[in-house]
């Protein structure tokens, strides 16, 4: 067996290895290139940034556990814009697993950095099943399916919701989301009620949302951990999205490389043994 | 009666939203119809989440009862399920009624335990054990995607390889790295990846599929509410 | 580090290393740390479920506020457990028929009014040569992407002639789209694994530190 026959076959846990050492090295030895803000970031960051302080903002934890690495900075990062401007800040999830335990763990550990009162300055809805019914539902009254916060508290002994109704009231939705909510934020709520609408979403789910934000019913988009590093530096939190950036280029590189070397490979052996054989 | 009635309370319940969105829910009495009907779909929509459960449950103590190949990892789901339930329905405080009798037992100190807040043992089983794996699980799947792009992502053809070297293209744009390699090349490289890429020809097939994906969301929507598409009831 | 935080932190790790020996091969404690991630997730709905919608949605409104008829979603979402008795199961078709007619009548509206009115009207882009190439340019790939796109998945007629030309246009431009979706998905499954790395370097490894 010649040398790229064997590398055609080689096993899978070499690769598997390899990945996990280039994901160790960088936190290692940090490099640190700038990190470059997208038009997309960018125009997220400028509408939070140009709402009127202590606005009545939404932001949403509609993610699952799996994917924190990318979506805890940007819910993160959005909560340190939103307390700084003062804003009053409503949380929820569509999640049923872990989304309103998310939703309570980061959102209290900002704002005791700003020495904000729960339900004066922020309240955490929590979840409701059915998105459908609940982002339809609180156009016309969100005490109408939320009649309490997450712990229960009747919502008439919130101060901050006794100025809230329904989506009139909020002046943005900060989608964070790691599946397809944001299409039902944008076509049942921006489409009906007009409230404008940002997301943060995992770099699975970004790619789909560029005809929105092109359309403008998406004002602004994070794509992934990257798109969560561009609003860490807007913001300016250096958090994990930063950090993670220079695990993140030097795996992609590897596969690059991996991508290339199966490509040589493959056409190495395709002319000894004919097309087809090569697995 | 059995195909009949779900038939009409689908075209109902249906029609009740149509009707609405054309309505002010405030002022009129079909939209506040509307809001009562949403809150009861909510209602019911958290009731099918432990439909899922009752599965779980069922396979698992029958695997267990049987004694059958492997039945002490079934065994370690069940009590699993019971240690994140039994504690988050249990009452924080003394003031309803079963928390009147419950904490004539048990002493009240415990309630902070119980339910689901910051602190209680719920709350602790889902950040310190559940989270973690859910994310691992998900982390595998980076050597996953690594050994399939060394072993299938060839390019076999035209079509194969401009999906490869846009692929290739955009990995290099979302690193840092990458960004500044690109620049070597020409400094408006990554933007015109931005704009003609993700922006032109990403977004143009991403919007020819969700309007095909809205329209036939929309015909399938009609076919319910007119009790022509009835697969979602099942037989019998 | 208290000793709870490290216990906390060491069950954690043993767990996220118990599942990451599966990429190694398939061994009793990735089957021991899966079947406890499915049964936690599982009592999480439980316990979710209890606080937030049948003590929220149904209990509080009904003793507190005297909104008596919140019964009957309750009985409604009761009659959903007829599934599981082959004689009674119909009755949960009644159930289902509410949420499915609901979600149909809110998403024939938003469907149409939400995606395909503003989305088709975004794609009705100006080619006046005096927006500058650039943007003349983008608006072309953008019509003829979404053209061809939608050709494409167009089946009810057979693909040749202009039909065929087109769809083939429409598969390039698709390549281009899923390549992209590709890189993306690289990056994602990256991020999670330097999530889950920086746990065991940082908040394990600390802990190890810590003890010797």
């Amino acid at each position: 067996m010649g040398f790229w026959d064997k590398l055609a076959n080689l096993d899978r846990r070499w690769i598997y290895l390899s990945v996990a050492i280039s994901v160790i090295f960088p936190m290692l030895f940090v490099i640190k290139f700038p990190v470059e803000i997208s038009p997309e970031a960018r125009q997220l960051y400028n509408a939070v940034e140009s709402l009127p302080d202590s606005s009545v903002v939404f932001l949403t934890f509609d993610y699952y556990p799996s994917t924190l690495a990318e979506t805890e900075p940007m819910s993160i990062a959005a909560l340190n814009q939103m307390f700084r401007k003062n804003m009053k800040v409503i949380t929820m999830t569509t999640i049923p697993l872990g989304g309103p335990s998310i939703a309570e763990r980061v959102t209290r550990m900002v704002a005791e950095k700003y020495n904000k009162v729960y339900g004066v300055d922020y309240v955490n809805l929590g979840y409701k099943a059915n998105y459908v019914a609940v982002l339809k539902g609180m156009g016309s009254s969100i005490e109408s399916i939320y009649p309490s916060d997450n712990r229960g508290t009747p919502l008439k002994d919130l101060p901050l919701m006794n100025k809230v109704k329904n989506y009139n009231d909020i002046k943005f939705i900060y989608v964070v989301a790691d599946n397809a909510i944001v299409d039902y934020w944008i076509s049942i709520v921006n489409a009906q009620y007009k409230t404008p609408v940002g997301a943060g979403m995992t770099a699975v789910m970004a790619p789909k949302m560029y005809p929105f934000v092109q359309a403008g019913q998406l004002t602004g988009l994070l794509g992934g951990m990257k798109g969560a590093a561009e609003y860490e530096e807007l913001v300016g939190v250096k958090g994990t999205a930063i950090r993670g950036m220079d695990a993140q280029s030097l795996v992609h590189l590897l596969i690059i490389g991996f991508v290339i070397l199966g490509n040589i490979s493959y056409f190495v052996t395709r002319k000894k043994t004919g097309p087809g054989v090569m697995k | 009666m059995r195909t009949t009635l779900p038939v009409i309370i689908a075209f109902i319940s249906g029609l009740i939203m149509v009707v609405s969105f054309f309505l002010n829910p405030q002022t009129t009495f079909l939209g506040n119809t509307e809001e009562e009907v949403l809150q009861w779909a909510s209602i019911i929509g958290g009731f099918t989440l432990l439909l899922g459960v009752v599965s779980i449950v069922r396979v698992n103590s029958k695997t267990v009862g049987q004694r059958k190949k492997g039945w002490l990892f079934n065994l370690a789901t069940l009590i699993s399920i019971f240690a994140m339930a039994i504690p988050s329905i249990l009452p924080v405080t003394s003031q309803s009624n079963f928390g009147s009798i419950f904490y004539k037992v048990f002493p009240e100190s415990w309630g902070s335990l119980f339910g689901t807040a910051p602190g209680s043992i719920y709350d602790w089983l889902f950040n310190y054990l559940d989270s973690p794996m859910m994310a691992t699980m998900f982390a595998m799947l980076a050597f996953y995607i690594a050994s399939a792009a060394y072993r299938a992502f060839r390019a076999r053809n035209a079509e194969a390889t401009l999906l490869l070297l846009t692929a290739v293209l955009v990995m290099l744009w979302r690193i840092p790295m990458g960004e500044a390699f690109l620049r070597l090349f020409g400094d408006n490289i990554p933007g015109y990846i931005n704009t003609y890429i993700m922006n032109g020809a990403n977004a143009a097939v991403q919007r020819g599929i969700v309007i095909g994906a809205a329209l036939g969301a929309a015909s399938m929507s009609l076919r319910i509410m007119l009790g022509i598409e009835r697969t979602y009831m099942g037989k019998g | 580090m208290t000793l709870v935080e490290q216990l906390q932190i060491w069950l954690g790790a043993f767990l996220v290393l118990s599942l990451f020996s599966f990429l190694y091969k398939d061994n009793p404690f990735y089957k021991f740390a899966e079947h406890i991630f499915a049964g936690l997730s599982a009592g999480y709905y439980i316990g979710l479920i209890w606080q937030n919608v049948i003590i929220q949605q149904l209990i509080d409104p009904m003793f507190d506020q005297g909104r008596w008829w919140l019964v009957f979603p309750g009985l409604l979402g009761l009659l959903m457990f007829a599934r599981f008795f082959p004689k009674w199961s119909w009755i949960s078709r009644i159930s289902l028929a509410f949420i499915m007619g609901n979600t149909a009548g809110v998403f024939l509206i938003s469907q149409l009014h939400g995606i395909v009115l503003p989305q088709t009207v975004a794609t009705m882009l100006s080619l006046d040569p005096r927006n500058g190439f650039g943007t003349v340019l983008l608006a072309l790939i953008v019509v003829c992407g979404v053209i061809s796109t939608l050709v494409y998945f167009y089946f009810s007629k057979e693909h040749k002639g202009i039909l065929g030309g087109t769809a083939k246009v429409g598969i390039w431009f698709i390549m281009i789209s899923f390549g992209a979706h590709f890189g993306y998905t690289v990056m994602a499954r990256i991020s999670l694994l330097i999530g889950q790395v920086r746990f065991l370097m940082f908040d394990w490894g600390g802990s190890i530190k810590q003890l010797f």
